[in-house]
């Protein structure tokens, strides 16, 4: 009688793995899903400092400010007039005054929101940038008025702080984990960290993002229909593959996160101008952007992005010229006896250990001998602000207002005062930085940035390298996503799925 | 039995007081700071000392320690220095899923192992032996992060028959457990053959084969039940590792796990999840051991004889 036994056995194995079959094929649900390459960390805007928190607080918050594509701040939830140097008032609109619990956003939300991100018991990570406010006054329901310790050009420029209810911030609840805003997306459910539904709310059109760590594992459930749109995180080599796809649409837009290299300025060989020109007129990076970065990048002349309000146009960029490289590196003393020797410095990143490699085999074609060091993440970058090396790569991601400026060139900006890594002294660009901070209006804020980002191009204590663009792939029938500048995901409010 | 039970939680205990201790002073002394993870590159420093106050980053290191102790002793290890919610609760909500993911991958490697360790051992040295050797040399050299993929693109972009990752129903479950289980399974079917192999030259072996009886039970009761204790042992430490978290694997099919978190934690130094990441871990490993010890006394008497005398 063994077959008695084995039958049952057999049809419960058969059924089972029919089971799986039918259960694993894509979602048929007409949700749009949303690839993520980062886990978000909170949906509450007062406390989320990473980019993809900061990028999904935006579809459920609405902010009084937001920025155009020049980085101009305009207004979002608020139009602004600043009354005196220190007095700005917020007139809130109309539009997207709606919470999604019901309630209706007034100016006593707003200031709750900000007092709440000011006050140092509850550690945001956002009162630094804030810090210029004095007080919060609240004139009418629609109204709120600023006052600032001191002027501030940009300071509209720092309210992009997603409103929160007045109510519910009394009462402490979790919008870290349930987010009410009145923003174009309401949630829906977040059942797992990597699994978040939001709604959008003029159609009710239902949105899942996906936390997909491993670039290839995201692109195989792009193929498979199990994700409709991942953005950026990519390797070239996958865009590429994508880019010869039938399903998948590419598209690329210019982006504003800037990499460059970086010297010791107080080092005896990368101190001095004409080896850092040697260096630059060394760089292929055409070649690089081409070959390596997949034509996924733009060169890049200075710390901002030319069409930034207060960027620079006008910088040519060191011309790729091997042979003006090796003049200066013999007018400066090298030769092929006493060659030029530096150890350069990045992060144990994969990609940055490729590009490092490929600027080390572009500078030993001029003579310059150069040696790697790739670190993990937290030693390489206390080196750097330690001020322990020679030459090393980085990006300086997310940059919006020319306060950077400060940050990382002025002379008072030595870690740990600020990032000027390189110990760059100079009176010029000392005196240019606080002219354009203490200047009457942006348009002249806007020339004194200009004249010192030409300081900076011929003083060179970066090298420019590029900004990296974003990449978005949609499946065929996703359409209308519009890239942003910051890599924000603000173009799903135009999104359609075709079933 | 009760005196190795209250012995072995006794040392248990000393264990994750020693690694909590341990942790608690690598994680500091590790280079990288989290505030400035938090903040990004361009916060000025008066925000960064203002962050780190609020958060009592900047007490003196044993305050920090007697403050973590004090916490854990009320079970409250604090809250994450990111999203703000209790570490507790972002682990408890992922150990469901290792647990899940270590239960099938276990499960993928007993149903593996055993036969194919068995048939090597008793059909030593014939093609059976080379080819079930052969594929668990096989098994154990493909790394997770090459195996995953390659069975992503033939089950579910080839054949489309399960998701390519996630954790949704039985279907995802799949892939991650063979993929986990299927280097579990080779270290095992070796141990497995090896033992028995051993034990199959004992005298008892050659008595019960003459006493007649059938070959069936000479293996699978006299002979496996005394190649059982290296067995246990390795299926307790394998255990233990699955249940720490599989991180290839995790990242690989976007698993919710706890090895994914912990290494996102390390990565953004968010110090009480770490300290409670690898308070749970070893607690895990420590809790595997003791029950693995446990069973070790209840499968062969003579341990327990030895303890107890």
């Amino acid at each position: 009688m063994p077959y008695c036994a084995v039958g049952p056995v057999k049809i419960l194995t058969i059924a089972f793995l029919l089971s799986l079959v039918a259960g694993c094929a894509p979602p048929p649900d007409g949700v749009v899903n949303f690839g993520l390459a980062a886990r978000p960390v909170t949906l509450d805007p007062r406390f989320a400092t990473d980019a993809v928190s900061a990028r999904l607080n935006r579809l459920v918050y609405r902010q009084l400010v937001d920025f155009d594509d020049t980085y101009q701040p305009v207004p979002a939830l608020a139009r602004w007039e600043k009354l005196a140097d220190r007095h700005y008032r917020f007139r809130l609109q109309r539009h997207g005054r709606d919470f999604h619990n019901g309630a209706h956003l007034t100016a006593a939300d707003v200031k709750a929101t900000y007092d709440y991100v000011l006050d140092e018991q509850n550690a945001s990570p956002h009162r630094g940038t804030l810090g210029t406010i004095e007080r919060i006054e609240v004139v009418d329901d629609d109204t709120v008025d600023f006052f600032l310790k001191e002027p501030d050009l940009i300071f509209p420029g720092q309210l992009v702080i997603g409103i929160v209810p007045a109510n519910l911030i009394d009462t402490g609840h979790a919008f870290n984990k349930l987010p009410v805003g009145s923003g174009p997306f309401r949630f829906v459910d977040w059942p797992q960290e990597g699994r978040l539904t939001l709604q959008r709310v003029p159609d009710g059109q239902a949105f899942r993002f996906l936390y997909v760590p491993d670039p290839t594992v995201r692109v195989l459930k792009l193929l498979r229909g199990e994700l409709d749109i991942i953005q950026n995180d990519l390797p070239p080599e996958l865009v590429r593959y994508l880019a010869q796809q039938d399903d998948v649409t590419v598209v690329r837009g210019n982006g504003a996160n800037f990499s460059y290299l970086g010297f010791n300025l107080q080092d005896p060989d990368v101190g001095r101008l004409d080896v850092r020109q040697a260096i630059a007129h060394a760089l292929d990076r055409q070649a690089i952007i081409t070959h390596v970065l997949g034509d996924a990048a733009r060169p890049a002349s200075a710390l901002l992005v030319p069409d930034h309000w207060a960027g620079h146009p006008g910088l040519p960029g060191y011309a790729y010229d091997p042979a003006l490289s090796r003049r200066l590196l013999h007018d400066a003393g090298y030769s092929s006896e006493r060659p030029l020797a530096l150890t350069y410095k990045t992060s144990s990143d994969p990609f940055r250990i490729r590009l490092a490699t490929i600027i080390q085999s572009q500078l030993a074609d001029v003579g310059i001998r150069v040696a790697l060091r790739s670190y993990d993440w937290g030693t390489f970058y206390g080196d750097i602000k330690s001020g322990r090396f020679q030459m090393y790569s980085l990006s300086w991601v997310g940059i919006k207002t020319p306060d950077i400026f400060r940050y990382v060139f002025h002379s008072q900006s030595v870690p740990p005062g600020g990032a000027n890594r390189g110990h760059l002294a100079d009176a010029g660009v000392d005196g240019l930085i606080e002219a354009a901070e203490t200047a009457a209006d942006t348009a002249s804020q806007a020339a004194d940035y200009r004249k010192l980002q030409e300081l900076l191009y011929q003083r060179l204590p970066y090298v420019p390298l590029w900004y990296e663009d974003h990449i978005v792939v949609t499946r065929r029938q996703v359409t209308g996503y519009r890239l942003a500048a910051d890599g924000n995901y603000d173009g799903l409010e135009r999104v359609k799925r075709t079933r | 039995m009760l005196n190795i039970s209250v012995s072995r939680l006794i040392s248990a205990l000393l264990v994750m007081l020693g690694v909590s201790c341990l942790v608690f002073f690598l994680i500091h002394l590790v280079p990288g700071d989290p505030i400035e993870v938090m903040l990004g590159e361009s916060a000025q420093l008066a925000d960064r000392e203002a962050l780190r106050h609020a958060l009592g980053l900047d007490l003196p290191l044993l305050t920090q320690l007697v403050n973590f102790f004090d916490g854990l002793l009320r079970l409250d290890l604090g809250v994450s220095l990111h999203s703000r919610q209790p570490v507790v609760d972002i682990l408890l909500e992922r150990v469901p899923a290792t647990a899940e993911l270590a239960v099938a991958a276990l499960a993928v490697a007993v149903a593996v192992a055993f036969p194919l360790g068995i048939l090597a051992a008793i059909r030593k040295d014939t093609l059976w032996d080379y080819t079930s050797m052969g594929v668990s040399l096989l098994g154990v050299s493909i790394p997770n992060f090459w195996l995953g993929p390659m069975l992503i693109l033939l089950f579910s972009l080839w054949l489309g028959w399960l998701p390519v990752s996630g954790r949704e129903g039985l279907a995802s479950l799949v892939l991650p457990a063979l993929t986990l289980g299927t280097a579990m399974a080779a270290i095992l079917a070796r141990m497995i053959r090896a033992t028995l192999l051993e034990v199959l030259g004992e005298d008892f072996i050659r008595t019960a084969r003459a006493k007649g009886l059938d070959e069936r039970r000479v293996i699978g009761v006299h002979a496996l039940r005394n190649a059982l204790l290296p067995i246990i042992t390795l299926l307790g430490l394998q255990l233990g590792v699955l249940l720490a978290g599989a991180v290839v694997t995790e990242i690989v099919f976007s698993w919710p796990g706890v090895g994914q978190v912990t290494i996102d934690a390390i990565q953004r130094r968010d110090y009480p999840l770490v300290q409670a990441a690898v308070l749970l871990i070893s607690f895990t490993y420590v809790l595997v051991n003791t029950m693995t010890d446990l069973v070790y006394a209840w499968v062969d008497p003579r341990i327990r004889l030895q303890e107890g005398g």
